[in-house]
């Protein structure tokens, strides 16, 4: 259960010591990159650039294999539904009816899809580098509020223990002989009422208890809270924040200012 | 096959497990080989430290899990070729936190949910769910909502609501945690007159006065395995074997084999069986 929500791998590689500022503002610049490429060859570069990533920080097949199958199903999906959507240009493969698969369409599918592949890829490595903790912490040092930051780890936190709530509640009910994939459309959505009340029931229950007991530890006693664990920018950090920035500047510089068609 | 009071046989084997093994998809291998019989009318409690297996094995007595290798039948049918509804006919569970189960807006629909599931017409589901709500004393609060109750309330309902789809045997996980000592009392009294009326009870708990009150049989599970099998009597009268699953048995229970070299037996299990003993013990000295 816990292991598609936190995709989280211990492992000491450069990427997962890397400060998770860093990290964030890493997988911003090379989704912006994906946006700015249009081109087929350079969007797979990309791809390859930050499969290789993936490779470096210890991401093995067994790990991502959930998370990539997902993946690859969305860029199949493209695939085939973006030439059938799109009928423009020549020349036209096939026609059936109103529906004509166009050669550029095609193309335009798969780079659609490589553009796809690479937003979900490179979010995956930060998911996969750095732990919850990190990441939240990244985000109040960059000037998210902290309430925020708190209330987005603690969900985190949560979603393994409700997802064990869950089965909880559905072998409970189906122990009343609840069956719930019996019946029509209708039906089966009846049916989760009974899992549905109890798991909101108890998810109230428990922050309501949880919201105690961060009270009567204190939280919100003062505003300007100190930290046991700070971050602290390496020089290490730094040169990955330029070569970063030049993977992007260059390419924008290019396309933008140079109006190089890439 | 010897025929109880109520006409129904003593003997006849309403769940049996043989080379029960279950282990769990993180490779924790939480039941290890158990063979069990549990006869109609039984009463029983499961006892044994967190992590024993005791949740696992009713869980799969009432087919939530499928062995994993060995089989459990219930009434002569494997539990691997039942679902769990078909099984919940014969093998009623009521989960440790009542609020797992309760979503309906009065105890009445909450009670007449299982036997709606289970297809019963509706004039044998209104019976049921008379008597279910009669055994747990439910009169006074049948129109409330559930989720308004008390803790010791919403129990009952929750088990009222697996009584009523008339089980013949009724498993419950840790009923009496969390309840005072009259709420606990009242609710192992109800559970015994089900008993009486020839339900087969079994009781998964912690609580060991409970089980030296009530059970007439006793399975300790440590680390998977059923490490004794016995009368509730035989199962006091060995403590190693109790702390050897991190049971501690009640008070009096200790107090008696405190005073064995005083000549009181080691099968004492309730205060007014000590003071009998001390009472005789003072006379004949």
């Amino acid at each position: 259960m816990g292991g598609f929500i936190d995709l989280y791998t211990e492992a000491d590689t450069f990427l997962h010591r890397m400060d998770p500022r860093v990290k964030i503002v890493a997988v911003l610049l090379l989704s912006l990159l994906a946006f700015i490429l249009s081109h087929l060859y350079l969007l797979l570069a990309l791809l390859t650039f930050i499969f290789l990533l993936l490779f470096l920080a210890r991401a093995t097949i067994s790990r991502t294999a959930f998370a990539l199958k997902f993946v690859l199903r969305f860029m199949v999906l493209i695939i085939i539904l973006w030439p059938i959507f799109d009928p423009t240009g020549t020349p036209v493969l096939a026609s059936l009816g109103p529906i004509k698969i166009t050669e550029p369409a095609v193309w335009r599918g798969v780079t659609s899809a490589a553009r796809v592949g690479c937003l979900a890829t490179v979010w995956y490595i930060l998911m996969f580098t750095t732990s919850q903790r990190d990441l939240v912490r990244a985000l109040v040092k960059m000037g998210v509020r902290f309430d925020f930051g708190l209330t987005l780890a603690i969900s985190l936190r949560f979603l393994p223990t409700f997802g064990a709530l869950i089965d909880s509640i559905k072998d409970a009910q189906r122990a009343r002989g609840l069956e719930l994939s019996k019946g029509g459309l209708l039906k089966r959505s009846k049916n989760y009422v009974a899992v549905l009340v109890p798991t909101i029931v108890s998810a109230l229950r428990t922050a309501d208890t949880l919201s105690l007991a961060l009270q009567s530890r204190a939280y919100g006693a003062r505003a300007d809270r100190t930290y046991l664990r700070d971050l602290n920018m390496r020089p290490s950090d730094y040169v990955a924040l330029a070569v970063l920035a030049a993977i992007l500047v260059l390419p924008a510089f290019a396309k933008f200012v140079m109006q190089v068609d890439i | 096959m010897i025929p109880s009071a109520h006409g129904i046989p003593r003997e006849e084997k309403i769940i049996s497990t043989r080379n029960l093994k279950f282990t769990y998809e993180g490779g924790v291998q939480a039941l290890q080989g158990l063979n069990l019989d549990i006869r109609s009318g039984d009463y029983v409690a499961i006892v044994g430290g967190n992590g024993s297996g005791k949740t696992t094995l009713a869980k799969a007595l009432n087919g939530l899990l499928k062995p994993t290798s060995g089989t459990v039948m219930v009434n002569g049918m494997p539990t691997s070729e039942l679902k769990v509804a078909e099984i919940a006919k014969v093998v009623g569970y009521a989960f440790q936190n009542p609020d797992h189960q309760l979503f309906c807006s009065s105890v009445e629909d909450e009670v007449r949910f299982g036997p709606l599931n289970l297809g019963y017409p509706e004039q044998e589901v209104r019976q049921k769910v008379e008597r279910a709500i009669e055994a747990m004393n439910l009169g006074q609060l049948r129109a409330l909502a559930p989720l308004s109750l008390r803790l010791g309330e919403r129990r009952r309902v929750s088990i009222a609501s697996v009584i009523a789809m008339d089980p013949q045997v009724l498993i419950l996980d840790e009923p009496t945690t969390g309840l005072d000592a009259g709420e606990s009392l009242e609710l192992m009294n109800s559970l015994k007159r089900l008993n009486a009326e020839g339900k087969t009870i079994i009781l998964i708990t912690h609580d060991m006065k409970v089980v030296a009150e009530h059970a007439r049989r006793v399975i300790v599970m440590a680390n998977g395995r059923m490490i004794l099998d016995s009368d509730s009597r035989g199962v006091f009268s060995d403590l190693a074997i109790l702390g050897e699953s991190n049971l501690e048995p009640p008070p009096v229970v200790r107090l008696a084999h405190r005073l064995a070299k005083h000549g009181i037996p080691h099968d004492v299990m309730s205060v007014e069986e000590l003071v009998f003993q001390l009472l005789r013990s003072r006379g004949g000295g």
